[in-house]
């Protein structure tokens, strides 16, 4: 009798059972720059902007009025092969130079489960610019995941010289 | 398997010793079917079929193998969009161990552990979206994605005597992750034969059991 008991309550224990949605908190995948003087660690004091083409022809901002940067982040596009982004490096004097880069990625889904927005992981493969005002830009991490404003630079970014 | 009767060997000695008494070792075998994952596959969009054959040796100790097939089929998720679709078989080994004082009554009460394994493919999919930040068309998914996972189970359940030869029983599992390969995509949601993915679940079962 006393099991026949226990067998009920396992029912409704099955009948109680609930469910819960485990997205991570941290889901953002962006691109980190590092600003660097050969080696070292650098500060771009000139004002930097960094715009892209969308898909519809008008420009988009990326980054607006970077001052006294170390480092900065920007957006990776979902699935496009290759990113074409505009950097302006103004100076306080009103001169400025205007450079392309373009970056070139693998593009990998990443799926956490039905509950959570679809995302994409990237492996960066190449990048290049026009060095106008960027002197070297290199990719340190290829790897774009989840990342923080702490994470590792993905790319190391050398301005040409400047205040 | 012989690692489990090893840790339970050590863990408590003499525990493996069978009771002596006039009944013989070999007390048949006992075929099981779980009504939890076939009322899951029937009112959700997850679950499995799931049937057993167990040894029952002296009313002690049940070897067990588990086989089922499970299936997933969530179609474009209310919030995200997302699809996920599986289908394939997994098994588990383990042994039951009875340990009720009065073994031969018909009823039990089981302690028991169990390993997993499923290989399986997954189709995910969402409508094409536009890149929140280019405009770009974004097509998402992956179809046919290999991903296997092999895991342990502790269980504790009970077997209630109804009539004849047919018993009633639950078990409460506790999954354990061993092991997993999800494919390219990172994760995988629903795992054929362990339920919901994470690296540690509680499942259950309600087993109608017929002795043979």
């Amino acid at each position: 009798m006393r099991l026949r008991a226990l067998l009920f309550a396992f029912v409704v224990l099955v009948i109680g059972a609930c469910s819960s949605i485990d997205c991570p908190v941290e889901n953002q995948v962006f691109t980190v720059y590092g600003v660097y003087s050969g080696e070292e660690v650098d500060t771009l004091h000139d004002t930097l902007y960094v715009w892209s083409k969308r898909s519809d022809g008008k420009d988009t901002l990326l980054l607006n009025r970077g001052v006294n940067l170390s480092n900065f982040f920007l957006p990776i596009s979902n699935q496009h092969p290759e990113d074409i982004l505009i950097f302006l490096v103004a100076d306080t004097a009103g001169h400025y130079t205007l450079d392309t880069v373009w970056i070139k990625k693998e593009d990998i889904p990443h799926f956490e489960s039905v509950d959570c927005n679809p995302t994409f992981f990237h492996r960066l493969t190449s990048v290049r610019s026009t060095h106008r005002g960027i002197d070297t830009i290199t990719i340190n991490r290829s790897s774009v995941e989840y990342e923080t404003t702490s994470s590792t630079a993905h790319f190391h970014i050398d301005f040409k010289a400047r205040r | 398997m012989l690692m489990l009767l090893t840790t339970l060997g050590v863990g408590a000695q003499g525990f493996l010793k069978f009771q002596k008494d006039s009944i013989p070792m070999f007390r048949g075998f006992a075929v099981s079917f779980d009504l939890v994952g076939a009322a899951q596959k029937l009112l959700s969009d997850h679950g499995q079929y799931e049937g057993a054959l167990r040894l029952n040796l002296h009313d002690q100790y049940f070897p067990i193998v588990e086989v089922g097939y499970g299936y997933a089929n969530h179609e474009k998720d209310e919030v995200t969009d997302i699809s996920y679709k599986t289908s394939a078989p997994y098994f588990r080994l383990g042994v039951d161990v009875n340990v009720m004082k009065k073994k031969h009554t018909g009823n039990r009460v089981y302690v028991g552990a169990r390993y997993g394994y499923t290989s399986y493919k997954v189709d995910v999919s969402r409508p094409t979206y536009s890149d929140p930040t280019w405009g770009w068309q974004t097509n998402y998914g992956v179809s046919n994605e290999p991903c296997k996972q092999s895991w342990t189970e502790f269980l504790f359940g009970v077997d209630a005597k109804i009539l004849g030869p047919l018993h009633l029983g639950w078990s409460a599992r506790y999954k354990f992750r061993l092991s997993h390969d999800d494919g390219i995509i990172g994760k995988t949601w629903y795992v054929p034969g362990y339920g919901l993915q994470d690296t540690s679940s509680l499942n259950a079962t309600f087993n109608v059991i017929i002795d043979i």
